[in-house]
């Protein structure tokens, strides 16, 4: 009697095993769960191989604010080190005594279209067009961790024309 | 009368400096030996699958167009491939990829970190094919997407 039981319970555990082995293999091939813990690097070369070009090292989209503005801004690095800022697709509306400028990003007059409190930034220059492709130089020393966007900012009324929040290129 | 008629004048005179504008174009160049161009960029967004990193079009000497994702991460999983979609940009939802979204597969991701290249067939329409998705073939989700845009 004893023995019978056990048969049968055994019998019931192969059974529940040969269904649920198949499942959980099923399940394990659908999800990888292991995939959660183990990367997969790669690191392949850039498509060109010559450096004497300037490589781009920020890039964003310019946005409008007191006025339609619309590009692109990319901080370039030269290949003897120096860095600008070129505004490419550019058009802004005409103003005066408009500059570009570099702020940070999390700066809360970003958040506004007139600047009513000191805003930390570093000047690149007067605006050279309110269209078209444009190279503002940096300052050696510039912080482009700190100051990681650009503003077309007209100083005489305060007012940020538009924004580009520069992320890694 | 003959103040009121000045006054008007320069009042005139003066909407006009406002009005007019002129626009100032300017036209500085770059140094540009590469043959290579760049067409388009994005970076990457995705909740549900954490993704970062940059997406960029470049185009070859020889006419070639190559996409090239760069400090890429995301999450590893099964059947994942790289595809453009013709979509503005995508979510991780149930519309992301229904049946009449047009795609063009570029291949099974390399790898869920670091920087890949893949091969874009020439005949692709890329004002069409606006955004790149990570996609998970097997459960059809959106681990991430990187909207383009010209660089």
């Amino acid at each position: 009697m004893d023995t019978r039981t056990g048969f049968r319970v055994s019998q019931r555990k192969w059974i529940l095993a040969a269904i649920g082995f198949p499942i959980l293999l099923a399940a394990w091939w659908a999800f990888r769960p292991e995939k959660l813990w183990i990367n997969q690097k790669v690191n392949e070369p850039a498509p060109f191989a010559s450096r004497t070009d300037p490589q781009p090292l920020y890039t964003g989209r310019l946005e409008g604010k007191a006025h339609q503005t619309s590009g692109r801004a990319t901080i370039y690095r030269t290949s003897d080190g120096r860095q600008y800022l070129r505004l490419t697709d550019f058009m802004t509306s005409n103003g005066p005594d408009v500059h570009v400028v570099l702020v940070q990003t999390d700066d809360a007059n970003l958040t506004k279209e007139i600047v009513t409190d000191q805003i930390d930034s570093v000047e690149l220059g007067q605006l050279k067009g309110n269209q078209g492709d444009q190279n503002y130089d940096l300052p050696a020393s510039v912080d482009l961790q700190k100051y990681n966007a650009a503003i077309i900012y007209c100083e005489r009324f305060h007012a940020i024309f538009g924004v580009a929040r520069l992320d890694k290129f | 009368m003959v103040r009121n008629i000045k006054t008007a004048l320069a009042l005139v005179a003066l909407t006009f400096t406002f009005a007019l504008q002129a626009s100032v174009y300017a036209q500085d160049s770059m140094k540009h030996e590469d043959k290579t161009k760049t067409l388009e960029t994005g970076t990457f967004h995705g909740k549900v699958h954490k993704t970062s990193g940059r997406a960029t079009i470049y185009q070859e000497a020889d006419g070639k167009l190559l996409l090239r994702l760069t400090d890429f991460k995301t999450s590893n999983g099964p059947d994942v491939h790289v595809i453009l979609i013709a979509a503005k940009d995508a979510e991780d939802d149930a519309n992301f990829l229904n049946s009449s979204t047009e795609r063009v597969e570029l291949g099974t991701l390399k790898g869920n970190e670091g920087d890949q290249n893949y091969e874009i067939p020439s005949d692709t329409d890329l004002s069409k094919f606006q955004t790149v998705s990570i996609y998970c073939e097997r459960f059809n989700a959106n681990f991430g997407a990187a909207p383009l845009e010209k660089f």
